[in-house]
């Protein structure tokens, strides 16, 4: 919605807009109860062993905060998905730059980047276990895997992407390849590479918990799965309500960034996630 | 003729590559020769469609040439080999091209600053010429402003600053007031000739507008249909300064547009 829009319409019904927002509020907190109450009623129902009752999964994250082992497996694993992150975005950003640069080759392995694209990443874990060990190793390939492609993809999109004529422009000014790359480029392909990260910044966090399902013993992941084979039912439930809490924090963030990196865009800079 | 022109332009032919479904591509230039002097205000008009875009950029070395020669300074453009080419000749050429191609994601200083910036030549002095250009074509009080936020003719002043920055001596200008209203044309039309006989550049300008290419030019070429070639020259010998706005009524005003006016197809 444009600013000028609910400008106009303020000064023509100013009531009316103020009751419409309040009413979208409390619409929200109104369904966030029903949900809630929803949770509630369900545990009742199906009983502890299926269902947590979400007061006690509450009771529990506020005990195993104060203790910090909850912090401690929230730590282990935002540390394991950030390093993942970090080493999937980097070749997810840097690979497209080099193809762009390199047209034939870009051609030749093409087909092999798109099929790659299908095989299952979670099926390779036993691999990985298999030749990287149970460190990080092996999670940290599989994060890495799950985050590069979505961004690769993206990126490799947006550098094709770019308006030829900026590009023309910059060189007759006298910009070299390099700062084509960083000022033409790179500032053009920043809605496909945030458009990217909204799907790879949650896949890095389910990533990390589904690696560590499989190895180690430290957390969100471990506690979960260690919840699960203890017949604690409140701890899957905590360790799922605190992952959900880590993505949508996240995603506020990445909400703001884009914000802010792209001011300049005239239509959706009023579009939320 | 006394000396050797600037940039020389002979037998030039383009044709584009064959896509899949269609003809054999078509020449779009074919037997072009014209040559610049150094300082002139040369004036190129031509029907739509008749090469003049493809032809500023093959000066501009940001297409390749598929017959014939483009001469610079006794260089010569690569044929058919577009990665030698040299987009902008080192600087010598500037490009006002049709569209204002702003950066969209920068302000109008920062566009207008980006030359300097990328050839590394961003200093107080080149900063203040930049500013008083910004203010020369009325553009003060909108440095900060991204180019969306501008006016039509506001853009197209700014993409021309942004060429004038960096002071090239050649400048290329690809119908750059096409798209605007009469009275902002003639205001910018006006800013350019008094630019241009500070600096006096050589100055190629290509446009669909007769009284443009009268009201500005030292020489006004007109190209035939595609594929295109000169259809006729004429010397403009009305005297400068100029009166933008009252060119037409100038004795010389009417007869050149009956001459060109025939030639333009």
């Amino acid at each position: 919605m444009s600013t000028t829009g609910s400008a106009l319409d303020l000064a023509a019904e100013p009531a009316s807009i103020k009751w419409r927002q309040y009413a979208v509020t409390i619409g929200r907190i109104a369904l966030a109860l029903a949900l809630l109450a929803a949770w509630k009623i369900g545990a009742d129902r199906a009983g502890p062993i299926y269902v947590a009752d979400p007061v006690k999964v509450a009771q529990r994250i506020v005990e195993d905060m104060s203790s910090g082992a909850l912090l401690r497996h929230i730590y282990v694993t935002l540390r394991l998905a950030s390093i993942g992150f970090a080493i999937g975005c980097l070749f997810g950003v840097a690979l497209p730059f080099v193809l762009r640069r390199l047209p034939r080759l870009t051609n030749a392995i093409e087909p092999y980047i798109m099929a790659s694209v299908g095989i299952p990443k979670y099926a390779l874990v036993p691999l990985f276990i298999l030749w990287f060990g149970i460190d990080d190793a092996p999670k940290l390939w599989l994060v890495g895997l799950l985050v590069f492609y979505p961004i690769f993809i993206a990126v490799f999109a947006g550098v094709r992407n770019v308006d030829r004529r900026l590009i023309n422009m910059a060189r007759v000014a006298g910009a070299s390849e390099a700062a084509i790359s960083r000022e033409v480029v790179w500032n053009s392909l920043l809605p496909f590479f945030f458009a990217s990260l909204k799907i790879a910044l949650p896949r890095a966090i389910s990533a990390a918990i589904i690696g560590e399902f499989l190895v180690g013993n430290e957390g969100l992941g471990f506690l979960i799965e260690n919840s699960r084979q203890n017949f604690d039912t409140t701890g899957v439930f905590m360790g799922v309500v605190v992952a959900t809490a880590l993505v949508l924090i996240i995603n506020g963030l990445l909400v703001w960034l884009d914000r802010r990196f792209s001011a300049w865009r005239p239509t959706d800079r009023d579009m939320e996630l | 003729m006394a000396a050797q022109p600037l940039l020389e332009v002979r037998d030039l032919g383009k044709r584009f590559a064959a896509r899949a479904g269609r003809d054999a591509p078509a020449w779009v230039i074919q037997g072009l020769s014209f040559s610049v002097n150094d300082g002139e205000f040369l004036t190129i008009i031509g029907p739509s469609g008749s090469g003049k875009t493809t032809l500023l950029n093959m000066i501009a070395q940001i297409d390749t040439a598929s017959s014939g020669t483009v001469r610079f300074q006794s260089q010569s453009a690569p044929l058919n080999d577009p990665k030698s080419l040299n987009p902008g000749l080192s600087c010598q050429i500037g490009y006002v091209t049709q569209e204002d191609n702003l950066l969209p994601w920068r302000t109008t200083l920062q566009n207008v600053l980006f030359p300097l910036r990328v050839q590394g030549r961003l200093n107080d002095k080149t900063r203040a010429h930049a500013e008083t250009l910004i203010r020369a074509v009325g553009l003060a009080g909108f440095e900060s402003h991204f180019p969306h936020e501008l006016s039509g003719g506001m853009r197209k002043r700014a993409s021309l600053i942004r060429t004038l920055v960096y002071d090239p001596p050649v400048i290329l200008m690809d119908e750059p007031f096409g798209a605007l209203d009469a009275q902002t044309r003639a205001q910018l039309q006006e800013d350019l000739l008094r630019l241009w006989e500070l600096g006096r550049k050589t100055i190629i300008f290509v446009t669909h507008d007769i009284a443009e290419a009268i009201a500005l030019g030292d020489r006004t070429l007109v190209l035939s249909r595609a594929p295109a070639r000169v259809a006729g020259e004429h010397a403009i010998t009305i005297p400068r300064p100029r009166d933008i706005r009252g060119i037409m009524g100038h004795p010389e005003f009417g007869t050149l547009y009956q001459s060109i006016r025939a030639q333009v197809q």
